[in-house]
């Protein structure tokens, strides 16, 4: 809808620092298109309360975190809130944002899924729908699977491969269901001690393999 | 807990990057992140690490909708009020009214300034209770029969176009009376199809962009 269509053959990273450029594959060409350096600019312009400027990175940026959200929320309504209150936050904190710590874009979606997460705890407190009980038993969609579909070999995958298979499911299921440990414990139907030391270990030799 | 020791506070990084802490955790941790450089630098390599779990992710389009409510919470509209005025002599009133007469006859000789369209809101049991006149940059609002507000709460306009989405146009000050500038965004969504309402919020009005009280007053926009 915007310029975040694929473009093949593009490798540009959102961030230039020399630690982002090492995983140069990390990011799919899906959203390499958008351009980090741009980006960086239009939130600098966001900080110093430049509404125009906040309009374009939402015009850039905003699929893309829609598409995170809704793999959060697994339903539309609650992922346009997500989305919703993600970029109020990116505008009131667009000051915060350090380009020497972050990518924009994965600053970005740090705060959305910050706010999926809140969500996810709200509506846990209720009881679930049958979508979104659906949605954590049923394995079927799993990201993982997702990212077979889209293996460019990049960095991130080729480490996920190395995990094995529950490290890697609950580390997954931790990304987007913000999960605590007493959640997954429930949902991966494995005793706590198990999962902290799938996800911990999992964690560790994801850093490894991807700082190596 | 020491946050000094360098295997814990990269384990804390990984919980917190990746979604794991419960809320009274992550509140504390972002705390400590405020004041600790290195602790914020640990989170941000983790996120930068998982980061690519999202990249394989199709971009979604969404619905206009979004932005709008975005744009009516980070640009609260208020209402322009001149500031009330102690009791003025009646000869005064008198020459002040006279001289708006010939000022208002003036500005609508020359500007034509004549608004575009007008609405009465009524209340459920279809008692007129607000008149609209939407003029070229701004809307008049002028109470007829408020009900009166409790303190802690306010009222709010919305416009309803055709698509059934409503956007704040702004608070009404307590006592109803008062003009709403529009931008060119809000202009558009005046017309002949465009229903306006009032609803009752919290004070400084809805905090999610969409009305959150019960509606109390409704109209539709007709044309002159």
């Amino acid at each position: 809808m915007n310029g975040t269509a694929a473009q093949p053959g593009l490798t540009s990273q959102y961030s230039d620092e020399p630690r982002a450029r090492r995983r140069c594959c990390v990011w799919s060409v899906l959203i390499s298109s958008v351009d980090a350096d741009e980006l960086r600019h239009l939130l600098a312009q966001c900080a110093l309360g430049d509404r125009r400027a906040f309009e374009t990175l939402y015009r850039k940026a905003s699929a893309q975190l829609f598409a995170v959200a809704l793999r959060c929320m697994g339903n539309r309504d609650h992922a346009e809130d997500v989305l919703q209150e993600a970029f109020v936050r990116i505008w009131n904190s667009a000051s915060q944002y350090d380009a020497g710590l972050s990518a924009p874009m994965t600053w970005m979606v740090s705060i959305t899924r910050n706010k999926a997460i809140d969500q996810l705890r709200k509506h846990r407190e209720e009881p679930l729908s049958d979508e979104q009980a659906m949605a954590l038993f049923d394995p079927t969609p799993s990201a993982h699977e997702q990212l077979e579909t889209h293996r460019d070999a990049t960095a991130l995958q080729r480490c996920l491969d190395t995990l094995e298979g529950m490290q890697r499911q609950s580390i997954v299921t931790a990304y987007f269901q913000g999960a605590s440990h007493s959640e997954l414990v429930t949902q991966l139907a494995a005793p706590l001690g198990t999962v902290k030391s799938w996800i911990r270990r999992g964690m560790e030799r994801l850093r490894r393999c991807l700082e190596s | 807990m020491n946050y000094l020791q360098p295997e814990l506070r990269r384990a804390l990084a990984a919980d917190y990057a990746i979604g794991l802490m419960p809320s009274t955790a992550r509140r504390r941790f972002e705390g400590l992140l405020l004041d600790d450089p290195g602790l914020r630098a640990e989170v941000a390599k983790w996120q930068e690490s998982l980061v690519g779990l999202t990249s394989s992710l199709a971009p979604e389009a969404v619905p206009e909708r979004v932005w709008l409510n975005i744009v009516a919470r980070i640009e609260p509209q208020r209402l322009h009020v001149p500031p009330r005025r102690p009791f003025w002599s009646g000869m005064r009133v008198a020459a002040l009214a006279c001289t708006l007469l010939v000022a208002i006859i003036v500005g609508v000789i020359y500007n034509r300034d004549t608004p575009a369209f007008n609405a009465v809101l009524v209340a459920d049991n279809a008692q007129p209770a607000l008149a609209l006149q939407a003029f070229e940059r701004y809307l008049k609002v002028e109470p007829l029969a408020l009900a009166s507000v409790q303190a802690g709460r306010s009222l709010e306009l919305w416009a309803i176009p055709a698509d059934g989405i409503p956007v704040s146009l702004g608070v009404l000050p307590d006592d109803g009376e008062g003009r709403v500038e529009l931008s060119a965004r809000q202009r558009e969504l005046l017309g002949a199809k465009t229903t306006m309402a009032v609803s009752l919020e919290p004070k400084g009005g809805s905090p999610s962009g969409k009305p959150t009280g019960p509606i109390l007053y409704k109209g539709q926009l007709a044309s002159l």
